[in-house]
């Protein structure tokens, strides 16, 4: 008998505004371990505020968060979660530290004070570049890299700690379209092969939505969530949530090429 | 030459401080100089000035101040004006670099009115301003090394910490890193070392050992790690060229250091530009 997957990510009710605006309300969502959600909606429909929240970044006007059955308050494990932000290139690019050096940090967490790294950690670190096929440039500056491999970097080092749960909040802006689709295939890779469960923030919806096993459109609170392919079937949500207008760009930038 | 230093007690002092701060100052400079707050040795600086006039200015008055060294009262006021800068920050968001005019000029200012109201310009206030090789007392020098081992411990301990917030705040928030008592805990560290360093480099120059070998050493660091390794060498050949020349040739310690400071990053700088039109034959010959 198979077990039945188990809730990793719960919200109920949640409502968030800024000054008088809500960006959230009542919003509600679960995502089950194991499932690879892609979370689209137009700007401004407060998806990068939902990520926050449930990173607890911020705090909620009112509602629940749980992640991994704890509320978010009293959740402290940390290294269950991995974070790859919007913007790759957030960090200075003439910051002095090696690709080894970023991917360390994602163990200085679980670590926790007073303690360094052991050759175990190292090993871990290397094994994490393995994956996102980076380990060949271990000892290069991070400042040296292409955006595609920069990005592949972070993701190894929100893998290092080994989470249950990546979350990525855009992480393909400003990365050419074949870096972009390697991207996914990788994304595609560790949640098939290691059951990583996986929460994926795009724009681009012609693209995710080939990978991703379930969506989620957002604008406010949560309108429609199911399978990929209920939502490429339902011409009502891929023309609201920008389906068919990302899909037809693609074609034509296949054409063109 | 050198012999000269071991006769003299004040000499020998003036070469272990030498030896501690051009240690520690350039070691917590590479964060400062990463983190984009290298003015922030500055403005911290100049709120020192403002402790030790005010504490000349109270010595005029109050016979008990004289027995006690104004650079302790620098330091109190370096770490308060630390305190400032870290809430001003967070105050103007998008606009931090906003508080280091604030605090200098804030600084500069009260200084002013404390050194006229204290009779004015004297030796003493002289020796701070631009460092000098024989203010170092027994009791300076005991200070100096309390607050190297302080330093050297905590960078120890922190490193990774520190990197990491320097780095991404808030991927280091999210993994959990309590980010606002280290970066207290940073900012104290600084203007410890400050107040520590003015006695050899001097008030206007302290700066410049924080951030100049640490401008030096990313010329040549592979590593972050590097970067302290670097920072450190080139640290210590400025202060010890300047304690040994400031010396020997009657010069403020503080311009001599700060001026081998410069030379060397003049040659890391020439160095890499040799380094890459030699890759760019390389390239063209293939």
């Amino acid at each position: 008998m198979m077990a039945k997957a188990s809730t990793i990510v719960e919200v109920n009710n949640l409502t968030y505004q800024y000054t008088d605006r809500p960006v959230l309300q009542n919003l509600n969502l679960s995502i089950e371990e194991g499932s690879f959600l892609g979370l689209v909606g137009p700007n401004g429909s407060g998806k990068s505020t939902l990520i926050k929240c449930i990173l607890g970044l911020i705090k909620p006007q009112a509602g629940k968060l749980s992640l991994f059955g704890s509320e978010l308050h009293r959740f402290d494990d940390w290294s269950k979660v991995g974070y790859v932000s919007q913007r790759a290139n957030r960090f200075n690019a003439g910051f002095p530290a090696t690709v080894f050096e970023v991917v360390s940090m994602g163990l200085f967490g679980q670590l926790g004070l007073f303690r360094f790294m052991k050759r175990n950690d190292r090993n871990k670190v290397m094994q994490a570049l393995k994956t996102v096929e980076m380990d060949a440039y271990a000892k290069q500056p991070i400042g040296k890299l292409s955006g595609g491999q920069q990005q592949r970097v972070l993701i190894a080092r929100a893998l290092v700690s080994e989470p249950t749960l990546l979350i990525l909040d855009e992480p393909t802006v400003g990365i050419d379209a074949t870096s972009a689709r390697r991207f996914y295939d990788l994304l595609r890779k560790l949640n098939q092969d290691q059951g990583l469960t996986l929460l994926l923030v795009s724009h681009d919806v012609g693209t995710m939505t080939k990978y991703v096993t379930n969506v989620a459109c957002l604008n406010k609170s949560i309108h429609f969530h199911g399978t990929a392919h209920e939502f490429e079937t339902n011409p009502n949500l891929s023309s609201l949530y920008g389906y068919d207008v990302q899909h037809i760009i693609h074609e034509h930038e296949e054409i063109a090429k | 030459m050198i012999d000269v230093f071991f006769q003299y007690d004040f000499l020998r002092n003036a070469l272990i401080a030498g030896v501690l701060i051009g240690l520690i100052a350039p070691m917590l400079g590479v964060f400062l100089v990463v983190k984009r707050m290298s003015l922030v040795a500055d403005a911290l600086s100049h709120i020192t000035l403002t402790g030790i006039a005010l504490h000349l200015l109270l010595a005029n008055f109050f016979a008990i101040f004289s027995l006690y060294d104004p650079i302790y009262m620098g330091m109190v006021f370096a770490v308060i004006g630390s305190l400032f800068i870290n809430q001003l920050r967070t105050v103007y968001g998008h606009f931090k670099e906003l508080a280091i005019p604030i605090i200098l000029s804030a600084g500069v200012g009260l200084a002013v009115i404390f050194i006229s109201l204290a009779d004015g310009f004297n030796t003493d206030l002289y020796s701070y301003l631009f460092g000098s090789v024989a203010a170092v007392g027994s009791n300076d020098l005991m200070t100096i090394i309390i607050i190297a081992v302080i330093v050297l411990v905590l960078l120890f301990v922190f490193y990774k910490e520190w990197f990491f917030l320097s780095f991404d705040e808030e991927q280091a928030a999210i993994s959990g890193l309590k980010g606002k008592w280290l970066e207290l805990l940073f900012s104290i560290l600084v203007a410890l070392v400050i107040a520590a360093s003015i006695r050899i480099v001097g008030i206007l120059l302290v700066s410049a050992l924080m951030t100049l070998p640490v401008a030096s050493a990313m010329q040549w660091a592979k590593s972050f790690k590097q970067m302290f390794v670097y920072a450190a060498i080139f640290g210590q050949i400025s202060v010890l060229s300047g304690i040994f020349l400031g010396f020997h040739l009657d010069l403020a310690p503080g311009g001599v250091i700060v001026v081998f400071a410069v030379i060397i990053l003049l040659l890391s700088l020439l160095k890499n530009k040799i380094v890459k039109a030699s890759l760019n034959r390389n390239v063209q010959n293939r």
